[in-house]
């Protein structure tokens, strides 16, 4: 089956007065229709920006696209000019932002917001719109949904907002949906909800989900397969089950033995990582994650790894010792 | 997996970029700019040929006068007519405008300074403790403090009234106590009574003596001033009160306050730096207060209660460093401001005396020949007063930038 | 679990409430209750963590016990002290031994002041030190968080939220407090760095003997530092007890919600919970349901919690919950 979304080596660049910071390094994956793909890593490591990157949302300058091809439904996005990019956001490809607090205008009413959206994109009549604005707030299980269609964004709760939002980006039946940490704003009920209401989403309407989160824990109740990304290159990515059993990238190993869990034994202590992610202004030769691993070897010091399939798994890491480090971890 | 402390790498492995301070990083932005540059040489140009020309080029404006120069052109070089250069012309009295364009310049900066100086003052104490004690709950002192200030201006009308110097002290007094017995029958009307009584009767009985008629009338008094102090006064009172006295500033329109406050205490380069003065206190105020107000929710200004610091010490070490940006920035334009409004004063003939070298003087003096063709004696200190303006505003225009790097696009 | 069972600090009854308007002459409006009647104990070296969502109370909490803000009603009494019958100056000597740690390692940090006077400022307040020793103090706790104590005289700017967090947490322990409230004190960090300034508290915690107020609203990594635990509600603690306890046998219908809701970081977990999604949003402080606070959204809720506010009660040795369905 041919993938709906490929990425192929994007890079992008943000040209700052301290220097060249190296924002994202060569991403390359593919998504299929209708796959759920969480994209995890912590702040900085460049999840949120090759997103944004994808759609053309880079503020330029600082920021540029310095390599890659973005490829959509067999167009390459990164080729479109603004006028045909405006087209494909919103329609293909739809943005749901961490902050609903500020991504709703408060001047406008809700309603007026989703049917613009539609109006946009599809052609139809303002009563028709605002008719369509009506069921999807009903979709996205807002109470009451007609009636407040007139609310002003100040009236809902974050959740709700967070509601709207999503109803906002399905309106136009995007093929894709980005949802940039779209619930870290969120409390964990309210989490809860979204995630729940989502997964339905996805089930009735099958559109394919880019879930970026720094969340180990969301991921594992909502992907298929997950994308590890760290100081902006992927370091490991596969089936979400054997990402989290069968890790392999001394990173992502360290990354969930930092998390407390409901189900261990009080008094362990947590695994923690040593040290900070790289400045990305100085990004070493060898591989990023080198100055904070235990199982360094020379070579990781100056060159960087590939990201390597292992045999059948649907599973590639980026780490010349995932052999061995699988070796000692079994041990 | 060999586990190596947390500690050890953070002890080698941080911090790769250079060692700046705040202040430093905003230095480097503010002379990478080339409007900031522009605004910063123009500005030091001026600061420095008004205050060596004043002590290295003395100027004697009374002894100037020759009429046999009376508004020649600009020239060069020594003709038939003139023998001497003035390359900038002379004025009405054959002056020597350039000499007089750069003595004015010390006028116009120390009228600047001054004024700035007063309204910064002024304007940044209300502005702190109005912004600090919206906030912040008073300690013992404080609220004395505050309440024997309150009394002390609520008595000095019966004080007035009475002509007894002594009652501005008893309402003071009256204050303390209202604001040592704070929980003296608290929250009830009783206590409103009480202190109506006793203000009463400390106002009204020493008035007694002064007439009959007077006793009654500062009785009234010290009963409204009892009553006042019996409430709980506390820090948004003393804001609330310090903000709507300069609205009340604010509702003037600016010169026409300026000239008034000259033409009450008479004209003069002194009392004109007071006047623009006193009119830029609001300024500094509310902007102090604003500033103050985005700081003090800072968890830093909460640790450092946590710790246990006075207030003194936290206004001075958290609060003021902290607010300095827009207060450096508006007092940089604050200047070019001054200068703007001493001229319009002295265009007025309100501000310098004559023949006291000053620019917006040598306008008003001399716009009555620009028909006659003495387009120089206009043009200079014109030029003068545009461009000190613009080289504060542009050096503002970089501060701005430079110290906040937030606003830059 | 070495709990000794002498109480440190005791809350009786704590109340905090916003006034919404407070005009020159007008009343006040409706008060926020941000908290509404808390009452509670923290034993000597022991870790109480108090969960909750946004808007709960829980930071007012913290706030509020410590006198940071003045309570509306209620008592702190520390070590034997009751805050609310010593003077200023007095409590300000207090402070020394009760210490807090902040959530955002960017607004708690002074950013025009060096890391060495913002560790050393406690020390200058309360101590009558040299320079040389106020500086020997400040490197030697520098060090003890883990961050190197050369950089004294570097500004917060130069360091990355989780060194921040330490340097926060080196100026909460300058005094040798006994009593630290950590709010939020990871909240804002990265995953890896979480770990690393959580593995130091315990650290510290052991080393000095430290007690701990955790308040967090990420369960399970309270469950990971605490002795013992509360649950916050909309001003209220709904339920309190051992973390074993709370985990395994949760009474109130809010935290078993609260609970199931945590996201597992185990797809084969995840796939089998079975959870309660609670319906609605969080009621807001200002104009709370009458009756229990949580009857909006309790899946289980009856006529009675619609009508009465439920007490707060001591249902089983040391497991406080405040719902009539528990009794």
């Amino acid at each position: 089956m041919k993938p709906l979304l490929e990425i192929k080596n994007l890079e992008t660049r943000f040209y700052t007065q301290d220097g060249e910071v190296k924002a994202v390094n060569g991403v390359s994956y593919s998504m299929k229709s209708g796959e759920i793909l969480g994209v995890v890593g912590e702040s900085g490591c460049g999840k949120s920006v090759h997103a944004l990157s994808m759609m053309q949302l880079i503020p330029d300058p600082p920021g540029k696209i310095t390599n890659g091809e973005v490829w959509l439904d067999g167009q390459d996005l990164l080729k479109l000019n603004e006028e045909q990019m405006q087209k494909v956001r919103g329609r293909d490809i739809a943005m749901i932002f961490q902050d609903p607090m500020t991504s709703l205008n408060p001047v406008f009413t809700i309603g007026f917001q989703i049917s613009e959206a539609l109006l946009l994109h599809n052609d139809m009549s303002k009563k028709e719109a605002k008719d369509r604005a009506g069921e999807l707030l009903e979709l996205v299980g807002i109470p009451g949904a007609e009636t407040r269609l007139d609310d002003y964004p100040h009236q809902f709760s974050g959740g709700m907002r967070q509601r709207a939002m999503i109803a906002m980006g399905l309106s136009c039946e995007p093929k894709l949906l980005i949802a940039d940490e779209p619930t870290t704003a969120l409390d964990v009920t309210i989490q809860a909800q979204i995630i729940d209401l989502v997964k339905k989403l996805q089930d009735e309407l099958g559109m394919a989900i880019m879930w970026i989160t720094h969340d180990l824990g969301v991921v594992a109740e909502l992907a298929q397969n997950i994308n590890v990304m760290y100081a902006g290159s992927i370091i490991e990515t596969g089936k979400i089950r054997s990402i989290y059993k069968e890790t392999k990238h001394p990173y992502t190993i360290g990354l969930l033995g930092s998390l407390p869990r409901l189900d261990d034994s009080p008094g362990t202590e947590l695994m923690s990582i040593p040290g900070l992610p790289p400045d990305l202004l100085a990004l070493p030769n060898g591989c990023p994650f080198a100055a904070r691993c235990g199982y360094k070897i020379e070579q990781c010091l100056t060159e960087k790894p590939p990201l390597v399939e292992i045999d059948g798994k649907d599973h590639a890491v980026a780490c010349w010792r995932w052999e061995d480090i699988a070796g000692i971890k079994s041990k | 997996m060999a586990k190596i402390s947390p500690e050890e790498i953070i002890v080698t492995d941080f911090a790769v970029r250079e060692h700046r301070s705040l202040w430093g990083d905003a230095w480097g932005r503010l002379i990478s700019s080339n409007t900031a540059r522009l605004g910063m040489f123009i500005v030091i140009l001026f600061v420095s040929s008004a205050t060596f020309s004043h002590y290295f080029w003395k100027y004697e404006p009374k002894k100037d006068l020759d009429y046999s120069l009376k508004l020649k052109a600009p020239n060069l070089s020594p003709n038939e007519e003139v023998d001497s250069i003035h390359i900038f012309g002379t004025d009405k009295l054959g002056r020597d405008i350039f000499r007089r364009v750069v003595h004015g310049g010390w006028n116009s900066l120390r009228v600047g300074i001054v004024a700035v100086s007063i309204s910064l003052f002024f304007g940044g104490l209300i502005g702190l403790v109005s912004g600090f004690f919206e906030t912040v709950t008073m300690t013992m002192v404080e609220r004395l403090v505050l309440f024997s200030i309150t009394g002390l201006l609520l008595g000095a009308l019966s004080a007035w009234v009475a002509n007894q110097i002594f009652q501005l002290f008893l309402y003071a007094g009256m204050g303390i106590a209202a604001g040592y017995y704070q929980d003296f029958l608290k929250g009830k009307t009783l206590r409103s009574i009480v202190f109506g009584v006793i203000g009463f009767l400390v106002s009204g009985i020493p008035a007694f003596f002064a007439g009959i008629t007077v006793g009654l009338v500062c009785g009234i008094l010290g009963l409204l001033s009892g009553v006042i102090l019996s409430r709980p006064l506390d820090g948004k009172f003393l804001s609330n009160s310090l903000m709507r006295l300069m609205d009340m500033i604010l509702s003037f329109p600016g010169y026409l306050l300026a000239i008034a406050i000259v033409a009450f205490l008479g004209p003069g380069l002194g009392k004109g730096m007071i006047a623009i003065g006193v009119v830029g206190i609001p300024v500094y105020a509310r902007l102090t207060r604003s500033a103050v107000l985005s700081v003090i929710h800072k968890e830093y200004i909460l640790a450092a209660q946590s710790v246990g610091e006075a207030h003194g010490r936290i206004i001075f070490r958290h609060i003021t460093p902290n607010i300095l940006s827009p207060i450096i920035v508006q007092t940089t334009m604050g200047l070019a401001n001054a200068i703007l409004s001493a001229a319009a004063l002295g265009f007025l003939g309100l501000g310098a005396i004559p023949p006291e070298p000053e620019w917006g003087a040598m306008l008003g003096d001399s716009y009555r020949y620009l028909a006659s063709g003495a387009w120089w004696a206009v043009l200079f200190p014109g030029l003068a007063i545009m461009l000190s303006v613009l080289g504060f505003n542009l050096l503002g225009d970089g501060l701005r930038d430079a110290l906040d790097p937030k606003l830059r696009t | 679990m070495n709990v000794k069972n002498k109480t440190l600090v005791e809350v009786r009854n704590l109340k905090k409430y916003f006034p919404v308007s407070s005009g020159f002459f007008l009343g006040k409006a409706n008060d926020v209750k941000a908290v509404d009647d808390v009452s509670f104990e923290i034993y000597e070296k022991e870790t109480l963590g108090l969960v909750g969502e946004t808007g709960c109370g829980k930071t007012t909490v913290g706030r509020t016990m410590l006198h940071l803000y003045e309570p509306t009603a209620g008592d702190t009494i520390f070590d034997g002290v009751n805050l609310n019958e010593i003077g200023e100056r007095e409590l300000r000597r207090t402070r020394s031994k009760m210490q807090m740690i902040f959530q955002d390692p960017y607004a708690s940090l002074n950013p025009r002041m060096t890391v060495g006077s913002i560790v050393g400022a406690p020390l200058e307040v309360h101590t009558k030190k040299s320079r040389k020793e106020k500086r020997d103090r400040v490197q030697e706790l520098l060090d003890m968080v883990g961050l190197n104590p050369d950089f004294v005289n570097r500004y917060p700017h130069e360091f990355s939220g989780g060194q921040r967090q330490r340097i926060g947490i080196a100026r909460a322990l300058a005094l040798n407090p006994k009593f630290v409230v950590c709010d939020e004190p990871i909240s804002s960090l990265d995953v890896s760095i979480q770990a690393q300034v959580v593995n130091l508290l315990e650290d510290l915690q052991k080393q000095l003997g430290l007690t701990y107020l955790f308040i967090a609203h990420d369960l399970s990594m309270v469950r990971h530092i605490s002795d013992r635990m509360a649950v916050m509600y909309l001003g209220k603690i709904v339920e309190l007890a051992d973390r074993d306890e709370i985990f395994l046998n949760s009474l109130h219908p809010y935290t078993q919600a609260l609970m199931s809701a945590v996201p597992v970081p185990d797809p084969d977990l995840a796939e089998n919970k079975d959870r309660t999604i609670l319906i609605g949003d969080i009621p807001s402080p200002a104009d709370p349901p009458v009756g229990c606070n949580f009857n909006t959204r309790c899946p289980v809720a009856q006529e009675i919690c619609f009508k009465e506010e439920p007490e707060y009660l001591e249902v089983k040795e040391k497991h406080w919950v405040a719902c009539h369905l528990v009794k």
